[in-house]
């Protein structure tokens, strides 16, 4: 026993005893069991709208309550993903971001982590009751997979203040072209050399999301319906040659603050750029983010790409989706519709974020239309339902990042080649644009041809 | 008998275990298991399917990846044209008996390796916002011809990154070097002036061969520690997972991350990986051959 202890300092038996005695406890502690439903969420609204609804939830159903959990995006991402990929625990119910969704539809259908919604949907009749481009990017191959959480239309935030302090009636204003000329006048040196200092719309050529929200406007796409590529379409192009013209050269009117980043609020609040795309929640955000700021914002329809055009996109979104591996999936399904359909939902999620619902039964609400006094008391929420309707379909590929950001390096090429050449007209633009997009189209397909799982579904 | 006991066939087993255990576990199954799974496709490691050379081929036509294989070259190479000398340097300057508070800028120069990288992203991207940033409104003050919407970080990717990491790491390798010339002998730098030989030459012949091991290894610390660049990009340009604008910033372990954790294609992420693991070991033979060669 002595030449045993020997063989080891004393310093190095306190560590192992430490060790084993730590291993021990741990394995001791006793693991609470999940009492009930569980339900992840990425959003602090969305958590304490659904917290007020899991309460009543409680009450009535004490058998199987809710518990909400607030996580941030990349854990929920990690977490979820792990559970669908290897059985580690997951929630009950997950609330999904768009940007999160691709990764879980990358495998066979029969494997995705979520229960399949499609025949309850239909069986409650609950699909024609849900605005319908809402569905799109939580469906692949035919099925649907969450019960969508917005619609998240887009329409233009401008400052109002300045504008009218300009004698510009945007009453007129019904085109890009419209807007950009009345506007014109605005797009300032303020400082004396020789450069704008402020631009008419937040966008540049780095703008990775901007660029899909213009496209879609116009009429453009990145996906069919059934999720097949089809970024070199002749429209893309077009749309794609007249934004380069918006984004550099003597043309140039967009200039970004990139949102989400550190000098944004700084630049909105000096009136850097005049126009800013805004879904729902980003009309929300900014009342919070700059109160100080009120009645200097207006909302008005994205002027249309042609007359009689789209006046609204899409940008973001949320859906709900019932795990699997949750032993409760009716309970789950009765929650999450009380969650997602009921008026008080709809209510609280365009008090706290101004988001409107996709339910259309709650659009006739009269909170909608309550004049928004940080909007010069326009009345935000029945404009943007109004938009609901024609919000364009999106893909749910689990190749659309990865073709995102293909379309943002052919904008960032095609803009390089505008400015080598000094060609800053959409005709001469278009069959560059169409060659970077032929380029960008056989990259992605020859990624998404590698797929064996896809393809085995197709 | 306790003797015996101690000298059982057993006993080295028994001592090695530990090793073993950790070793197999943790190094030897995950690097069979992800050779293995170069021959796969995955949905995570629950699904898979067996596709043979599919992914090796594919890793020969993938544009991403030589976008990303051009990238991390570049951003290699200046980092040892850049980093090793700028190390050097300051190291030489501290290395000076007559330069006063030379614990001071020992301190300064090496106070971006404490703050650590996540720090360093952040501070750069305040750095060389557009507008907004230190440097625009800076050289816009200094000099109003200056465009203060000058695009760094949109449209000179890589030198905002080699940058980034040159202010990073100069001072850590400095420590390295400041070290190593604090052990060349004073006497043969002193004869080597007595014999006449100036500044550069004392440098160039008593210095330089006798730091040369640690230059050898900063010089092998730079190249592995550069081809597996992908935290910076990855905080700098976080909005696109880090391949940054017109995938500029794209890097190898960038887009093995990407394919492996962001598709769920841990198999073509093997093979990314088997890559780069083979091309750095082939680095190292290569300057372990060198300097053996040199030494002889």
């Amino acid at each position: 026993m002595r030449s045993l202890l020997k063989l080891f300092s004393p310093g190095l038996w306190i560590v192992l005893l430490m060790a084993v005695v730590s291993t021990v406890l741990v394995a001791l502690l006793p693991v609470r069991p999940n009492h009930g439903m569980q339900m992840w969420t990425f959003d602090a609204n969305h958590a304490k709208i659904a917290g007020y609804i899991a309460e009543d939830w409680n009450r009535a159903h004490p058998s199987t309550p809710v518990q909400v959990k607030l996580i941030t995006g990349a854990a929920l991402q990690t977490r979820m993903l792990s559970g669908f990929y290897s059985d580690t625990p997951v929630a009950d119910l997950i609330e999904v971001e768009r940007s999160m969704i691709g990764q879980v539809f990358a495998g066979p259908v029969a494997d995705v982590g979520f229960v399949d919604l499609t025949d309850r949907l239909d069986r409650e009749n609950l699909r024609t009751g849900i605005n319908e481009p809402s569905f799109s990017p939580w469906t692949t191959r035919g099925h649907i997979f969450g019960l969508p959480h917005d619609i998240h239309p887009v329409m233009l935030m401008y400052r109002s203040d300045l504008v009218e302090a300009a004698g510009i009636d945007v009453s007129k204003i019904e085109t890009w072209d419209d807007y950009f000329r009345l506007l014109r006048p605005l797009m300032l040196d303020l400082d004396g050399d020789g450069r704008p200092d402020r631009y008419l719309l937040n966008s540049s050529p780095t703008s990775l999301f901007y660029h899909e929200v213009l496209l879609l406007q116009g009429g453009g796409r990145l996906f069919d319906n059934a999720n097949h590529p089809k970024l070199n379409e002749p429209l893309n192009a077009r749309i794609l040659a007249k934004m380069a013209t918006w984004y550099t050269g003597p043309t140039q009117v967009a200039a970004e603050a990139p949102i989400g980043g550190t000098s944004a609020i700084q630049l909105i609040r000096e009136g850097y750029v005049i126009g800013m795309l805004a879904p729902d929640w980003f009309a929300g955000q900014i009342r919070v983010a700059i109160p100080d700021m009120a009645g200097k914002f207006k909302l008005m329809p994205l002027p249309a790409w042609e007359k009689g055009g789209r006046r609204t996109s899409v940008l973001g979104g949320t859906m709900l989706g019932i795990t699997k591996a949750g032993p409760t999936t009716s309970a789950a399904w009765a929650f999450a519709k009380q969650l997602y359909l009921s008026s008080d939902t709809a209510h609280r999620l365009y008090d706290v974020a101004r988001i409107v619902t996709p339910i259309k039964a709650n659009w006739n609400q009269p909170f909608y239309d309550e004049p928004d006094p940080f909007y010069g008391n326009q009345r935000i929420g029945r404009m943007y339902i109004q938009l609901a309707p024609e919000v364009p379909v999106r893909p749910s590929s689990p190749y659309y990042p990865m073709t995102q950001q293909l379309l943002s390096s052919v904008v960032i090429r095609l803009c390089r080649y505008a400015d080598e050449h000094r060609l800053y007209d959409v005709p001469s633009l278009v069959p560059e644009a169409q060659r970077l997009l032929d380029e960008a189209q056989a990259r992605i397909e020859a990624q998404i041809n590698r797929n064996a799982f896809l393809r085995a579904d197709r | 008998m306790k003797s015996s006991r101690l000298h059982s066939p057993w006993t080295p087993w028994l001592f090695l275990a530990p090793f073993l255990l950790s070793f197999g576990a943790f190094i030897a199954w995950p690097a069979v298991r992800s050779l293995m799974l170069a021959f796969e496709q995955t949905y995570g490691p629950k699904t898979t399917a067996f596709v043979g050379t599919a992914n090796l081929r594919f890793l020969v036509h993938d544009p991403f990846l030589w976008t990303a294989v051009g990238n991390t070259i570049v951003f290699t190479l200046a980092a040892v044209v850049l980093q090793i000398p700028a190390a050097l340097g300051l190291a030489l300057l501290l290395n000076r008996s007559d330069l006063r508070g030379r614990r001071f800028f020992r301190l300064v120069f090496f106070s971006p390796s404490i703050v650590g990288l996540a720090f360093v992203a952040i501070m750069f991207s305040f750095m060389l916002e557009k507008r907004t940033g230190l440097i625009n409104a800076s050289l816009h003050h200094l000099f109003p011809a200056w465009n203060p919407d000058f695009p760094w970080l949109d449209r000179y990717v890589m030198p905002s990154l080699i940058l980034a990491q040159l202010w990073l790491s100069a001072g850590f390798y400095m420590v390295y070097f400041l070290a190593a010339l604090q052990n060349v002998p004073g006497e043969l730098l002193d004869a080597a002036h007595i014999d006449g030989a100036g500044a550069w030459q004392r440098f160039w012949h008593v210095t330089l061969p006798e730091i040369r091991p640690v230059l050898n290894i900063i010089l092998l610390l730079v190249v592995t520690g550069s081809f597996q660049l992908f935290d910076l990009p990855y905080l700098l340009y976080n909005d696109t997972a880090g391949s940054g604008p017109d995938n500029h910033a794209l890097t190898v372990v960038t887009y093995l991350f990407q394919t492996g954790f962001r598709s769920g294609d841990l198999g073509y992420a093997s093979a990314i990986g088997w890559m780069l693991t083979l091309v750095l070991v082939g680095f190292a033979l290569i300057q372990r051959r060198l300097a053996r060669a040199e030494e002889s």
